[in-house]
């Protein structure tokens, strides 16, 4: 839709008065300001030019770690501790259970915990998203894929410390694990990170418009860590429905996977990428459609 | 040139799980703006705040927004700065949009107030290259001193409006957009903070301004609107549009 007619004429140059430059040492703007375009914004463009300001989501993501753990003396450590904690006395009773021994048991809880916690936490964390932050888009245009950006960095640097538990647990029960295939690591991180993004967006404008979500995916999640193999080791299940159920259909599987097996000191199998490329791909295509579709309502759902 | 347009702007906002009594007694309220049904079995009901708003402002124009509580002002204000986009019709705009509706987004008390003004100016859109360039000026004009350095949780209520009103004030606005009530504190601070405001004003190539005050719109404004239920009643020069605002207000007066 074009301007209309009337609302042209009276934009039209009839020089105003100029007024008064700022003195006040900002950065000189350009005189003369591109023509009038509209205000609102394309999901694309949220989605870019939110991921065009790094120091913007890396300061909120940073600031929310803070948060967690001020005033605490070993801060973000707590959560580490817990997690040693965790898989010394569950990898203890789950070695006996499923007769391993701690040396190959513990490291492959250790990593797939770290894995998950992931996982888990950015799912939770995505349902308040938009809920969570109205404060930060009720002033002005926002570019909202910032807040997701944020999400991930945040969860990202939360694994950076479970990696010690990680680096101690390996490398005392099990230093020969870590090979060249550990790097492998890397690109599985970023793939479940760029998953992280639509997962944030889709669960976030959900969570908001229904707000009962939230305990759903609560529970999904919950229930889902016995469904997937990171207690029990994937061979433990025999070959049959469930284990394609649980094993081969189950995406958190393949997500936990494409970190878990370098970890170990494995590559992932061929059919984990696949699995977590072909989520990537449709999610964020799902996930792109609704931001398209609701970007807008975002701020009056809120 | 610094242009801020509204085609036909209409905002609705949607009201979720209403009780049927609560809606008939909305239906009959008196101020506000209308509800509507939408929808065949009027399951979803709606707030009609902005409906088919026209108006065009270009470099220099002042506008004051005057209204009853509740005729869509602060909606409108908030549609202009992009907060809401509308349901039907669009805005176009050129220039930086400066609002002042929240004075430190992104508040953590338990930050230091340098840490603060970094948090807010990174979400009021500014780098941190322009952050550090307005950071000599807020310590001069907050007076806060030392106190910048500390957790914001040990501010007074006033120092942190003087912190706030500080960063929301350096900025370099094009098209502001202000809500009234920004200002204020203690007396001395208070004359200070009507300097620095009038300043803010000056340096804008377009100003919106939401007020009660006729006394601040008259200072302030070349041109006024008057609103009233989400829609524009008239626009034109500021005693005009006052004298029918007041006109309509005695009429109601009498009638009631």
């Amino acid at each position: 839709m074009a301007p209309t007619a009337a609302a042209q004429t009276l934009v039209s140059p009839i020089p105003g008065p100029e007024p008064a430059r700022s003195v006040t040492g900002m950065l000189d703007r350009p005189m003369s300001d591109p023509p009038a375009a509209p205000l609102s914004k394309s999901a694309a463009r949220d989605l870019w030019d939110g991921l065009r300001r790094p120091d913007l989501w890396g300061r909120l993501g940073w600031l929310e770690i803070k948060r967690r753990y001020r005033r605490t003396t070993i801060g973000p450590f707590w959560n580490v501790i817990s997690l040693a904690v965790f898989v010394v006395t569950v990898g203890t009773v789950g070695a006996g259970l499923w007769n391993q021994a701690a040396s190959q048991y513990l490291p492959y809880l250790t990593s797939g915990m770290l894995v998950w916690m992931m996982i888990s936490a950015s799912a939770n964390e995505s349902c308040m998203l938009f809920v969570a932050n109205t404060h930060l888009y009720r002033n002005g245009r926002f570019d909202f894929s910032t807040l997701a950006y944020s999400l991930v960095w945040r969860n990202f640097i939360v694994l950076l410390h479970h990696l010690v538990v990680y680096v101690v647990v390996v490398g005392i029960l099990a230093p020969h694990l870590i090979s060249p295939a550990t790097l492998l690591a890397i690109p599985g991180l970023a793939l479940l990170m760029i998953n992280g993004v639509w997962v944030s967006l889709l669960l976030g404008m959900f969570c908001l418009r229904f707000r009962d979500v939230q305990q759903l995916v609560v529970s999904v999640i919950q229930i889902s860590l016995f469904m997937t193999p990171v207690f029990w080791p994937a061979d433990q299940l025999a070959a049959g429905t469930a284990r394609s159920l649980f094993i081969h259909f189950n995406p958190l599987y393949h997500a936990v996977q494409v970190v878990r097996a370098p970890l170990l000191g494995e590559a992932p199998a061929a059919e984990s990428y696949v699995a977590v490329i072909l989520i990537a791909v449709i999610g964020s295509a799902v996930a792109f459609w609704a931001f398209t579709r609701f970007r807008k309502r975002v701020a009056y759902w809120s | 040139m610094t242009a801020l347009i509204l085609e036909d702007v209409h905002v609705e906002f949607p009201i979720y799980a209403t009780q049927r009594s609560f809606r008939k007694a909305l239906f009959e309220r008196a101020t506000g703006g209308r509800i509507e049904r939408n929808g065949g079995a009027g399951r979803r009901v709606a707030v009609k705040a902005l409906n088919g708003i026209s108006l065009a402002l270009q470099d220099g124009d002042r506008l004051g927004l005057v209204g009853h509580n509740g005729a869509g002002k602060s909606t409108l204000l908030r549609v202009m700065a992009g907060v809401y986009e509308p349901v039907i019709g669009r805005i176009l705009a050129s220039g930086k949009i400066t609002s002042c509706f929240d004075l430190l987004p992104g508040l953590d008390i338990e930050d230091s107030g340098y840490e603060n003004i970094v948090t807010a100016g990174l979400l009021l859109g500014m780098s941190h290259a322009e952050i550090e360039q307005v950071i000599p000026e807020i310590e001069e004009f907050s007076e806060l001193g030392e106190y910048l350095s500390l957790p914001v949780r040990t501010y007074s209520s006033g120092m942190l409006l003087r912190l706030g009103f500080a960063l929301a004030t350096s900025v370099d606005p094009g098209i502001l957009l202000l809500d009234e009530g920004i200002g204020a504190g203690d007396a001395r601070f208070a004359d200070r903070a009507t300097l620095r405001l009038q300043s803010l004003v000056d340096r804008s190539r377009i100003l919106v301004l939401a007020s009660h005050s006729d006394a601040l719109i008259r200072q302030w404004c070349t041109k006024a609107a008057l609103l009233e239920n989400g829609q524009l009643v008239e626009i034109g020069p500021v005693d005009e549009v006052l004298a029918t605002y007041h006109a309509r207000n005695q009429a109601e007066a009498t009638r009631a």
